[in-house]
């Protein structure tokens, strides 16, 4: 039996885990894809906003503001990085510069007290591609980048690391209430007990709601944003995260300076009905050249590596819906987490525990909670000493599988190793950025697959890319049938 | 200190060091790979060699004649070794290099042949629209699979883009028991040889769709099934006709582009067509001592004129070595013009008078016969008609230095569709 169970391993899930880590208990995460953080915290703009633009007075604008500063703490624990980039709302007319004040207005509301008001000479002076047009600039220094999908993986790590654990491959499907616990069924009918769940699946929060509670509050109206990738190469194109101002679709196209060096360009925003379905569409990514047209000159299109598209959590509650059930005992919703959720998600973390589990359970805090996460060191960026000490150790190290990022088969071999490892090609991707440059793992997959067949110890045609059962290699043609 | 540092063991590079190798000099070759012979080990149809050898061999028989060759002089060569970054100090290149035995260390050398290949255009960069599941991915990369590893990656395939290895893939997946269901290309032309289209499309029934693309993708984990539409003159897809195969495989071959990652810290101008450096006619970019040559400086339709290419580019390295010649302070541009993509090399170095100057070029459009012409102003260098051309097919032509009537206005190659 366990005393809590989160449903929906990404940034939110991961985050509350450690969150709860920290007290007396058993804690587990379940989550129904193959790798933890597998849709909004892996499909998102990556940056840890200011708290100036939401609504005052919303659970948004508050946990916003708390979770920008939380930040700095996290990454130190967790060894995430933080590009401390700033950002700049543009505006090119008198129209949008009265959207600049009003923004201002709010900012203050939301005590954010670091902006300044600048002319576009003064902006260009300082990110000399910002579109020639542009008349003013809200400069927001707070404003930074992250790599999400490492906070997921980290929090997970180091939630682990202090005796919470997890479960992929699990999607609840039933959720029984007995007097004293649920019981949880997934796909293939194993059970779990517990005594209270947490409610974070995301765009499935509604339905995952729906199978305890009659009435539930909100519903999930998924909103599809896509993206253009540029390849490191245009690393200090631009150097502050661009916002056009805001409109009644949300923040807009951006351009966003990823902590690897490339270069971000989206989203756009279209409701769906598909939960999980997040395909391109050539009319989005034609708005995304047009909109980021407006925000920067000489934009280098030809230097673009990949597409990609994911789903906003956004419900029709008004503001994140962070609440204990009104008529399910234990039972607690962390729902409708969009923009700014990634901002927030820390401080979300903190007010589940606070203002939700705190008063109704009783949360004893353990005496040898370690809130340190290393990650595992990226061998081309140590000084030469470390290097020589780590190739006398492991001689993999001088073995360059990927050559776009300059990743060693020993890294690899951790990555597939470590206590959140993973097997698959894309999860390999993701920890270890093998496949992730120009190439796009043209000159490196058939090696990774290789890699993780030899540590395995799993047949070449059982690797799967991502998902259970796909996969890359169908059959082999040299052997007798 | 070496002499010349040769990057890359396939096809370029060993052709490259052949012609380099000169007891007197220190030269070595670094391969990434645990073979020789570069891509041409995946390549095991054929139709290499018509030009070089008069026969027809398969890719790792044409490789082998180099790599014996290679051998044969006791060349040095470091094996699955890469190299990460080139920088050049006082005159002196500092080759970072990696592997196995001796981990991070550097190469010094006093010049470079570059001959790193090619990389596969990927989905991401032609901005496919759709799902991202499982099943799609560059021809190449399931060549290799096929060939090298003996693996088959999908059962029902599809090809998008008709380069060479597009063409080439569907019928070697044809063979190996796969439902190959056709190959669509976005241009109203095909982007491989004639041949390919003949030999691997039209002898297994394997239909061609001009003017298509993929307009859509559907499978959240695994591929289910993509939509092709017709495109128009803008290639744009024409609303109503989209054609849907169920697949579980999607091959790209939407082309190839020249690997110059190394390069990334020189001060390297990249050619706007070729995407590769530009270079005169020794092969020589705007680095003194930094030759480059084969797919790593354009993408060659044809092995043998990559041999005949780095074959060039050794020699003009062994000579930069023995004799340095300078670069001029304004070499002579040439520039490609009416129906002429681009021509190679992109300028001359006056001060460096062998013999013959040889130019690869690639026309825009088909053209049963064209007319040719060189020119420098209005004077005439060469004109000369030629038959069959076509974008996916290289040309070449020759001159000399004493062709030109100075050495200052810019050359200009233009090509006139006369049939």
């Amino acid at each position: 039996m366990y005393d809590f169970t989160i449903i929906g391993g990404g940034v939110i899930g991961t985050l509350i885990a450690r969150e709860l880590s920290r007290y007396e208990g058993k804690v587990l995460l379940v989550d129904k894809e193959n790798d933890l953080g597998n849709h909004a915290t892996l499909a998102n703009s990556a940056i840890i906003h200011s708290g100036h633009d939401p609504k005052p007075g919303t659970l948004k604008a508050k946990l916003a503001v708390e979770g920008n500063a939380l930040y700095d703490q996290l990454a130190k624990d967790l060894d995430i990085p933080l590009l401390r980039t700033g950002a700049y709302v543009v505006a090119h007319d008198d129209e949008e510069i009265n959207v600049l004040n009003d923004l201002i207005d709010r900012a203050k509301a939301n005590s954010v007290n670091d902006y300044a008001l600048l002319d576009g000479d003064t902006a260009r002076k300082a990110d000399p591609n910002i579109s020639k047009t542009i008349k003013k600039v809200l400069s927001l220094p707070s404003t930074k980048v992250t790599y999400p999908w490492e906070i997921a993986l980290a929090a997970m790590e180091n939630a682990l690391a202090n005796g919470a654990e997890y479960r992929l491959n699990y999607e609840v499907k039933a959720i029984t209430q007995t007097a004293t616990h649920f019981i949880l069924e997934n796909q293939n009918g194993e059970k779990l007990t517990t005594h209270a769940i947490i409610n974070a699946a995301g765009t499935f929060a509604d339905l995952v709601a729906k199978m305890v509670e009659s009435n539930v509050e909100y519903t999930i109206t998924p909103r599809r944003g896509e993206y253009f990738v540029l390849d490191k190469q245009v690393k200090g194109f631009i150097k502050h995260i661009l916002y056009p101002v805001p409109s009644n679709k949300g923040k807009g196209v951006l351009l966003v300076p990823q902590v690897h060096g490339n270069i971000l360009l989206g989203p756009t925003s279209n409701f769906q009905d598909a939960r999980e379905t997040v395909g391109n569409h050539a009319s989005d990514l034609e708005q995304i050249r047009e909109d980021a047209n407006r925000l920067a000159d000489g934009i280098p299109y030809d230097l673009i590596i990949r597409t990609f598209a994911g789903l906003r959590a956004t419900s029709t509650h008004d503001d994140f819906y962070i609440q204990a059930s009104k008529t399910v005992k234990n039972f607690y919703h962390v729902a409708g987490i969009d923009s700014p959720g990634l901002t927030a998600a820390p401080a979300i973390a903190r007010y589940v525990i606070d203002h939700l589990l705190q008063p109704k359970h009783t949360l004893t805090k353990k005496t040898h909670f370690n809130p340190i996460r290393k990650k595992p060191s990226v061998f081309h960026t140590l000084d030469k000493q470390s290097q020589h000490d780590l190739m006398k150790q492991n001689p993999l190290y001088g073995h360059i599988v990927c050559k776009c990022e300059r990743i060693s088969e020993a890294e690899i071999i951790d990555h597939i190793n470590r206590p959140c490892g993973s097997s698959t090609i894309k999860g390999v991707k993701k920890r270890a950025r093998a496949g992730s440059g120009l190439c796009q793992g043209g000159y490196c997959e058939s090696d990774v697959l290789r890699i993780i067949s030899e540590v395995k110890k799993i047949d070449k045609t059982r690797i799967d890319y991502y998902a259970l059962n796909t996969p890359i290699l169908r059959e082999e043609t040299k052997v007798k049938k | 200190m070496k002499d010349i540092v040769i990057i890359g063991g396939g096809a370029g590079g060993l052709a490259a060091a052949l012609e380099a190798f000169d007891p007197s000099l220190d030269i070595m070759l670094v391969e990434r790979e645990k073979h020789l012979g570069g891509i041409l080990n995946q390549c095991i149809h054929n139709g290499f060699g018509l030009h070089v050898f008069d026969e027809e061999l398969t890719g790792p028989e044409y490789a082998e004649r180099f790599i014996q060759a290679f051998h044969d002089k006791k060349i040095p060569c470091l094996m699955e070794t890469t190299i990460l970054e080139i920088r050049k100090e006082n005159d002196v290149f500092l080759i970072e290099a990696s592997n196995k035995q001796d981990g991070l260390f550097t190469i010094k050398s006093k010049s470079i042949v570059l001959s790193s290949g090619c990389y596969e255009r990927t989905r991401g960069q032609i901005q496919l629209p759709g799902e991202r599941p499982k099943g799609i991915m560059p021809a190449g990369s399931a060549q290799r699979y096929l060939n090298i590893e003996g693996y088959l990656v999908g059962k029902d395939v599809f090809v998008l883009g008709s380069g060479d290895i597009g063409l080439i893939m569907a019928r070697r997946m044809k063979l190996e028991g796969a439902n190959v269901l056709g190959v669509a290309e976005i241009m109203p032309y095909s982007n491989g040889l004639t041949r390919n289209i003949v030999q691997c499309l039209d002898d297994y029934d394997i239909p061609l769709y001009l003017s298509h693309t993929v307009t859509d993708i559907v499978g959240k984990d695994c591929l289910e099934s993509i939509t092709i539409s017709e495109v128009d003159a803008d290639f744009k897809p024409i609303k109503g006709s989209e054609k849907q195969f169920d697949v579980d495989t999607l091959l790209l071959s939407v082309g190839l582009i020249p690997d110059t990652m190394v390069l990334e810290s020189m001060p390297i101008a990249l050619h706007p067509k070729t995407k590769g450096p530009t270079v005169d006619q020794t092969y020589q970019t705007s680095v003194e001592g930094l030759f480059v040559c084969g797919n790593a400086l354009h993408v060659h339709d044809l092995v043998d004129y990559v041999t005949d290419e780095s074959k060039r580019a050794g020699q003009f390295a062994k000579l930069f070595v023995q004799k340095p010649f300078k670069k001029p302070p304004s070499p002579i541009a040439i520039e490609a013009n009416q129906n002429i993509h681009y021509v190679m090399p992109s300028s001359i170095n006056p001060s460096v008078d062998l013999d013959t100057i040889h130019c690869a070029y690639r026309v825009t459009t088909k053209a049963e016969v064209g007319e040719v012409t060189l020119a420098q102003g209005d004077h005439i260098i060469k004109t000369q008609k030629v038959r069959f051309m076509a974008p996916a097919e290289m040309e070449h032509l020759t001159f000399t230095l004493n062709d030109l009537i100075n050495h200052k206005d810019p050359i200009t190659l233009t090509m006139e569709v006369i049939k």
